[in-house]
């Protein structure tokens, strides 16, 4: 792509995302929205092909009709309250619309049918951005709007985002698919906790993120996008191996990895407001997110997948993508858990 | 306590800086040398324990399981030593460093003071045993053994995590020493029933309880050797551990909630001992024995006595060191043979006579021959479940004959009788294999001399 208008869609999509995080305005957390959506999708559409079209019409066709939904959970709101303010919404419609359409943007369930297509048809770096980025706006308008949140829908689709996020991923051998179910997963998590204690959704947004951004980074070296490519990184690079399945299982929640330091606060802070059941049971439906990840960390790690004769000679060249943060973000994504106490104070 | 984990942190730099040919030497010399270290820890007060620290400390449960973790990884080392030879040297520091960080592990989890703090290296010391059974194990139902493993495991311990939180919330503070005089009383209720189940499912899919039991067979046998032993010996016993410290904050519901387990682990004693009779794989009937001997072990957590408590620790220590020698034996057999089954080589008396003796003392150690602290263990507990009710000395009687028999016929099986025709040409015992097997079995022949220190908090 040509790199002005590469700068200026970057730019474009960074400076969205803040007007959208600084405002004050609701139309202008709004417009912020909409300008993230519209720099986004030729992002997407960097190799025009016909799977790359179908996942930015997709992708325009759901954020448009959530962005026309908040509009309208702006204006009811407007006409309860008489005021712009971002604060907590002053009547029930508002919020459950407002609550609906943010919970599109994020592709929470019920309205996560977007996120696997879209994910698919891009190319991984964008995939990347659209599963870490993406996700910062929308959160925090959530994050402002959180005392006037509608528990039961809430927790509803949290809950079914776990379920779903888990299942979906099951039967998935394309990466990008099953980080996008990964990605369906974590939002279900990071917006359980919302209504009891926002920070807990941020903390929770941030190792996601780090996580996630690893992850791909680490796709991104080989440019693998499906199991059996996967399955190579032994015979090319050895040791990302080791990392990837690190990753993986610290994305699954395991400890001693970072990825169970969110789990393990959202369990703490659900028993606190006294709901048992609920983290038990988000809890055990977090192990059939495990069990995919232990699929794909079988297949590049532990043991030596099916292949031709062929594959298992490659030349080991150096590497020469850039590996953009990728040291920081694997020791940032496997070995935070013992600083826990400082991130609950910071958050 | 630093002074066993900085130690054992230590072995990690000095397995990938050490010369290549010093690897095995230097870290099964060290860990030997670290291991001698935890005999400090038997300097035991009667109703005390020795506090070292805000997160770490011992006390009579705690040391005896410490110190045979300890004592186990230079043995480990030991006998991983020939199933390595043929590979890389990187990936034999590998296995070593996964060694190793169980071990860190596992130290911190019998000292650790904070259930939470429990709890997590509790998880975490699922990952390397993951990684030595999936990555360094030889069939392919190591990839079934591992996921059985981990999510058998997991399943049970994330209600664990919630009724912990959940304790921490009510109760303030999750340090167990001040946990055992804070406890209330636990009403007998619906929910607190849930509660009950939630504390205790992790550990008994941990011990394992007979139901839960279907992962135990499949890991120890798709395992390596130092897998098998470190699963046998200490990862079993982490529930143990476990069982015997919540259930002191669990009373009352405890007498209520345990007789459903206390069947299944009575029946399941007897059913996993019938099923090592009829077994052909060498490590699957070790296997099916440790779940037998857990389920005595089970038994006696439940009953929450004081003779059954001093019973299920002597126990769990006498089949850590036992059930390990065995894996070791069957390991030597394996290494000859390639081959699990048991009939295919047999009568090996005539050609490795001295590692029949070892074998002779294994088995015999198995079926607890007076006086060994085995017999000790169990006749602590069939005094104390008998007192509990009449009818268990029947089950206990039963048990006891089907576990002499099956350790009996496991030793004339591969021992006594003609020996097979195809096996005239097995290499001798290395002393390496007899240093392992002396180094398990005077432990166990001393601590006859004094159960005293292997008898608990409760002695």
């Amino acid at each position: 792509m040509n790199p002005f208008i590469s700068i200026m869609l970057l730019s474009t999509l960074i400076l969205s995302t803040m007007i959208v995080t600084i405002s004050s305005h609701w139309l202008f957390a709004w417009i912020g929205l909409e300008m993230n959506m519209m720099a986004i999708i030729p992002i997407m559409m960097k190799k025009p092909t016909p799977r790359a079209t179908e996942a930015s019409t997709k992708y325009f066709l759901t954020q448009a009709t959530a962005s026309a939904l908040l509009m309208l959970a702006i204006i009811i709101n407007l006409m309860y309250s008489s005021q712009w303010t971002i604060m907590k919404l002053f009547n029930p419609t508002a919020s459950i619309l407002m609550t609906m359409a943010l919970a599109i943007k994020l592709g929470l369930a019920p309205f996560h049918f977007w996120v696997p297509e879209v994910t698919q048809g891009i190319p991984l770096t964008t995939g990347l951005i659209l599963l870490t980025w993406q996700k910062l706006a929308p959160i925090s308008i959530l994050y402002q709007i959180s005392p006037s949140i509608n528990l039961h829908l809430m927790v509803t689709m949290s809950f079914l985002s776990i379920l779903i996020g888990g299942w979906g991923g099951l039967n998935q051998t394309q990466l990008r698919k099953i980080m996008a179910y990964s990605s369906i997963a974590h939002m279900g998590w990071m917006t359980t906790i919302l209504l009891y204690n926002p920070s807990l959704t941020m903390l929770n947004l941030l190792i996601y993120i780090i996580m996630t951004f690893t992850m791909f980074t680490l796709l991104a070296q080989n440019s693998t996008t499906t199991t059996l490519l996967l399955s190579q990184t032994w015979n090319t690079m050895p040791i990302m191996t080791t990392f990837t399945m690190l990753t993986l299982l610290s994305m699954g929640g395991l400890p001693p990895l970072t990825g169970f330091m969110p789990k393990w606060m959202i369990i703490q802070e659900l028993t606190k407001n006294e709901s048992l059941l609920l983290p038990t049971l988000m809890a055990i439906t977090a192990l059939l997110n495990l069990y995919f990840y232990m699929r794909l960390a079988y297949s590049t790690a532990l043991t030596l997948f099916p292949s031709t004769n062929n594959m298992k000679m490659k030349w080991q060249f150096y590497p020469t993508k850039q590996m953009t943060l990728l040291p920081t973000a694997i020791v940032l994504s496997t070995m935070l858990l013992p600083l826990t106490p400082m991130f609950f104070i910071l958050l | 306590m630093l002074k066993f984990i900085i130690p054992t942190i230590m072995l990690m730099p000095l397995t990938w800086l050490s010369k290549n040919n010093f690897i095995w030497v230097n870290t099964t010399t060290h860990s030997l040398l670290i291991s001698f270290t935890s005999l400090l820890l038997l300097n035991q007060f009667n109703d005390n324990s020795l506090n070292y620290s805000l997160t770490f400390f011992s006390d009579s449960l705690s040391a005896p399981l410490l110190m045979l973790t300890m004592w186990l990884l230079p043995l480990t080392l030991m006998a991983s030593q020939s199933h390595l030879t043929k590979e890389p040297l990187t990936r034999k520091k590998l296995y070593i460093t996964m060694l190793i960080t169980l071990q860190t592990l596992l130290i911190m989890t019998f000292t650790a003071t904070e259930l939470i703090m429990f709890y997590i290296t509790f998880e975490s010391t699922l990952i390397p045993t993951l990684i030595i059974i999936t990555r360094w194990g030889n069939q392919p139902e190591r990839l079934n053994a591992g996921l059985y493993f981990l999510f058998y495991t997991l399943m049970g311990s994330l209600p664990l995590l919630v009724a912990l939180t959940y304790l921490q919330n009510t109760l303030g503070s999750l340090n167990f020493l001040l946990l055992q005089y804070w406890a209330q009383p636990l009403p007998i209720s619906w929910s607190n029933t849930l509660m009950w189940l939630a504390y205790m499912m992790a550990f008994l899919v941990k011990m394992p309880l007979y139901g839960l039991h279907l992962w135990l067979p499949k890991a120890h046998v798709e395992a390596p050797i130092a897998g098998s032993m470190v699963l046998a010996a200490v990862l079993l016993k982490l529930g143990g551990y476990g069982m015997l410290r919540i259930t002191s904050i669990l009373s009352p519901m405890t007498e209520h909630m345990a007789h459903p387990f206390l069947v299944l682990s009575l029946w399941g004693m007897i059913m996993t001992s019938s099923i090592c009779l009829r077994q052909t794989d060498l490590k699957s009937l070790i296997a099916y024995s440790s779940v037998s001997h857990m389920a005595l072990v089970i038994t006696a957590a439940l009953i929450q006595t004081p003779w059954s408590y001093m019973g299920a620790t002597a126990l769990m220590i006498a089949h850590g060191l036992t059930s390990s020698m065995l894996f070791c034996l069957a390991n030597s057999n394996y290494e000859r043979t390639h081959s699990r089954t048991m009939i295919l080589a047999r009568g090996l008396q005539i050609f490795l006579p001295l590692m029949t003796t070892w074998w002779l003392l294994a088995c015999l150690a198995n079926l607890a021959l007076p006086p060994t602290i085995n017999l000790i263990g169990e006749l602590l507990v069939i005094t104390s479940t008998f007192s509990w009710s009449n009818l268990t000395i029947i089950l206990m009687a039963m048990n006891i004959l089907i576990t002499a028999l099956y350790s009996l016929y496991m030793l004339i099986t591969t021992q006594r009788g003609k020996h097979s025709h195809h096996i005239n040409n097995l290499t001798p015992s290395f002393t390496r294999e007899h240093t392992l097997m002396a180094l398990h079995i005077i432990p166990l022949l001393l601590l006859s001399l004094n159960p005293k220190i292997i008898l608990g908090f409760l002695y």
